[in-house]
């Protein structure tokens, strides 16, 4: 597919998640929704990753980027911010590791568990 | 004159990729963990635009369209879950035990500080989302009596910090296998984090996307019970 196809198509998706994130009743971003919606086209074949490969290579290999500006957004709430600074940042710096090994054990844990119990048992 | 260069759409999307790759340039010369080019790119910004009392608004005409490419960057993960469906299908009850467990210790460890801290109602329904992405987060701060803006301040932190110090916390907590930090890291710091699980490989990538979501919609789920 030329680039334009490709972008035409993934916006296209991006567009549709949209609108099925605007219709829920529950606050879910467009970005899931329509993360969905492709995984869904791919597991039904309707579209084939190669095909998008231009443009999601792009968008994976440049992530960080795209969040610059949002990041800068946060500049307008400097005030609000430098009045309950400590708080704020003594639990988001405490919580993150916190929630990293509650998370990453549990994965390691339940793996190891199913392992003993299903042997060698793949699939 | 500066007006019409700083009122340019392209000021906004040259500016933040200039300051990009001054932040990847200095990565790599000092290859030092805290050198995260997001950060510094968005340092460079703030700095730039505050020296030059260039006004926010001129910045987002440019930048607007840069954050524009957050959803369909975050809908291409679905590519990488597919491709790794084998190793999901294998993993699926690790993978959800693990976005569980992180969503519920999220709430509830937050919950628990502001608690000890004896914040205010309003602080701590700005906190309590702070490991879901900033659309969920602002919108179930704001449904539960927090402030939007406290609520995204939160987010950031949480995800700079995660970005940060990833591979750091894998280290710590001796999460080795490719799928327990890529569940680890979408869990405890969102989309932010996963530009830093796309950098440890496609499958932390892949994984990190996965457990944004799920945890995301857990949380939802949770406000209703505990909120």
């Amino acid at each position: 597919m030329s680039v334009l196809a490709q972008i035409g198509v993934v916006l296209g998706i991006c567009l549709f998640g949209e609108a099925v994130s605007a219709v829920l009743p529950l606050p879910v971003p467009a970005g899931v929704t329509s993360m969905i919606i492709l995984f869904v086209l791919l597991c039904l074949r309707v579209l084939n990753a190669k095909k998008i490969e231009g443009v999601s290579s792009f968008l994976l290999n440049n992530m960080a980027v795209f969040f610059v500006p949002s990041c800068v957004g946060i500049l307008r709430y400097a005030d609000v911010f430098f009045e309950n600074a400590l708080p704020i940042i003594l639990i988001c710096a405490l919580s993150t590791p916190v929630v990293f090994f509650t998370a990453g054990t549990a994965v390691k844990l339940t793996m190891r568990l199913m392992n003993r119990k299903g042997g060698s048992g793949d699939v | 004159m500066s007006n019409a260069v700083t009122q340019s759409q392209m000021f906004g999307i040259v500016l933040t990729i200039a300051a990009y790759f001054v932040g990847l340039f200095l990565q790599k010369k000092t290859g030092w963990k805290l050198c995260n080019p997001l950060l510094i790119a968005v340092a460079i910004v703030v700095c730039v635009l505050l020296v030059f009392r260039i006004p926010l608004e001129d910045y987002e005409m440019g930048g607007d369209i840069i954050a524009m490419l957050i959803v369909p960057a975050t809908a291409v993960l679905a590519i990488g879950v597919h491709s790794n469906l084998k190793i999901l299908r294998r993993y699926a009850v690790p993978v959800l035990v693990g976005c569980v467990v992180g969503g519920v210790t999220s709430v509830f460890c937050v919950l628990g500080c502001c608690k000890l801290l004896a914040l205010d109602t309003m602080l701590t329904a700005s906190l309590f989302p702070k490991s879901v992405t900033t659309a969920i987060a602002i919108d179930l701060a704001e449904t539960n009596g927090g402030v939007g803006s406290l609520a995204a301040l939160g987010v950031f932190i949480t995800g700079v910090v995660g970005a940060m110090l990833a591979p750091t916390f894998s280290k710590w907590f001796r999460i080795e296998d490719p799928v327990a930090q890529g569940i680890a890291i979408g869990a405890c710091s969102h989309a932010l984090g996963t530009t830093r699980a796309l950098e440890l490989g496609e499958l932390q990538g892949a994984m990190s996307g996965l457990a944004l979501s799920v945890c995301g919609v857990i949380t939802v789920i949770l406000s209703f019970f505990v909120i």
